[in-house]
């Protein structure tokens, strides 16, 4: 069956300009920092500028996530993290489950390592439909200090497989859905980062629907609900409100259009609060499945209709 | 009867009060190696790295060693050690090296931040704000 996979050019060709401002606007990698640290190589000739320029910049985010997102950040060199995410009912039944809190949950268990420099491995486990999921991390390029790298680039990429005891998969290999993501982030400022993340899901088994159509040789014309890809794309911001509090924004949105059954856009907020080993993000949005494939694929809830949820994401950082 | 019960209960509210507080144990003196008495600070004592070193100290420090440095942290409570006023010349008359020892290498309740802090400019910049508390 040929494939059509229609793209909504309107948002690449948006996601295109804010890359372009994220390299080329002057000045605009620069943290106040790193200016002051810049006038401060100016007045010493004996300090060293150009190891300071060529240095990375710090604290891009201050987790491996951003809400339901991965952010560019790769810890050093023999971390362990361990993340522990919930995420509730939506909110609109209101007291009848008091906002979602005594709704069904979804929760995840992830366990990471950095086994050499800008690898991250992990393996995690998520409640809905018990998914297993192993993923990889890299960091190609790290946003330097005096600008000569304008941005942080990491290669994100997921494997899950939905191991709960159901009919629906004839195929083991139906259980599987794969995930890729470029995420490309900028420190703007002391107080501001942002980042843009394409990301491409590949699920293995999709529904069919009849389209009531008969083929030349009189057969029932068959069509795929969606599409095994599904192209979309985020944007993350991360806003220092102060030294150990931050304000979390992010957007998803789809871009390939399906047959039926499109995905929503999920649109959320957060809080997060950091110390020495632990993150804690507190959130409202309407992804509900933390599965990086299944979010973005099947993700119903929408924002439109107050289809929100609550949500935390909690880690746990110790090193080696 | 009633009196021997009511001796009872008056000890057992004694130890759970007793109990309830903390004593720390007198600081045992800390050692620092003749290398880092004489190890230079290089990054210099101005505003950007006192600004950094802030950022850091609310991260990693402020939890044991409070917000202007004199122990008083929500953690320091639960510590074998009292974290140590840094506003007195205790510390303040410590060089920065013997500081970057003890930073990095830590001891017992003060955890190694060798790896939690990778980057040695980082940890000057921790002293460089830790100057600040002087009174």
């Amino acid at each position: 069956m040929k494939t059509h996979i229609i793209i909504n050019y309107r948002i690449i060709i948006t996601a295109f300009i804010v890359l372009c401002l994220l390299f080329i606007t002057p000045g605009f990698g620069q943290t106040d920092q790193q200016q002051n640290a810049q006038s401060q190589n100016d007045e010493q000739p004996t300090a060293s500028p150009k190891s300071s320029a060529r240095k990375p910049v710090k604290n891009t985010f201050e987790s491996i996530w951003i809400l339901d997102n991965q952010t560019v950040m790769v810890p050093i060199k023999k971390t362990f993290e361990l993340d522990f995410m919930h995420r509730f009912g939506t909110i609109d039944n209101g007291y009848q489950d008091f906002f979602g809190l005594f709704a069904g949950t979804n929760i995840r268990f992830g366990f990471n390592y950095v086994p050499i420099d800008k690898l991250l491995v992990g393996v995690s486990f998520t409640e809905y439909n018990l998914t297993w999921e192993g993923y990889a991390k890299y960091a190609l390029l790290k946003q330097t200090q005096g600008g000569s790298i304008p941005v942080s680039v990491s290669y994100y990429v997921n494997a899950a497989v939905d191991t709960k005891k159901q009919g629906d998969y004839p195929h083991s290999s139906d259980r599987w859905m794969f995930f890729h993501q470029l995420l490309i982030a900028r420190k703007i400022s002391d107080k501001f980062s942002f980042q843009v993340a394409p990301s491409l899901t590949h699920v293995n088994s999709v529904q069919g629907f009849y389209t009531g159509d008969t083929t030349a040789d009189g057969k029932s014309v068959l069509e795929k609900e969606m599409h095994h890809d599904h192209f979309a794309i985020a944007f993350s911001g991360k806003v220092k409100l102060s030294n150990t509090l931050g304000l979390l924004l992010n957007y998803d949105q789809p871009i390939t259009k399906h047959n039926v059954n499109n995905p929503n856009p999920n649109l959320s907020a957060g809080l997060e609060i950091n110390t020495s080993s632990h993150t804690f993000q507190i959130l409202l949005g309407n992804y509900h499945y933390i599965t990086p494939s299944r979010n973005n694929y099947y993700n119903h809830n929408n924002y439109k209709d107050g289809q929100w949820l609550i949500g935390f994401n909690l880690t746990r950082l110790w090193n080696f | 009867m009633k009196s021997k019960m009511l001796g009872v209960i008056t000890l057992v509210i004694i130890f759970i009060v007793a109990a309830s507080f903390k004593f720390f144990q007198e600081p045992k003196p800390w050692p620092v190696p003749d290398k880092y008495n004489k190890m230079p600070n290089p990054v210099k004592n101005e505003a950007a790295s006192i600004s950094a070193g802030k950022a850091i100290w609310a991260k990693h420090c402020q939890s044991c060693h409070g917000k202007t440095g004199k122990g008083d942290g929500t953690k320091a409570a639960e510590l074998d050690t009292h974290p140590g006023d840094f506003t007195q010349a205790s510390t303040q008359s410590e060089t920065d090296g013997a500081l970057f020892y003890k930073t990095s290498e830590g001891r017992k309740d003060m955890p190694s931040f060798k790896k939690k802090i990778p980057d040695e400019e980082d940890i000057w910049n921790v002293i460089n704000y830790i100057r600040t508390f002087k009174k």
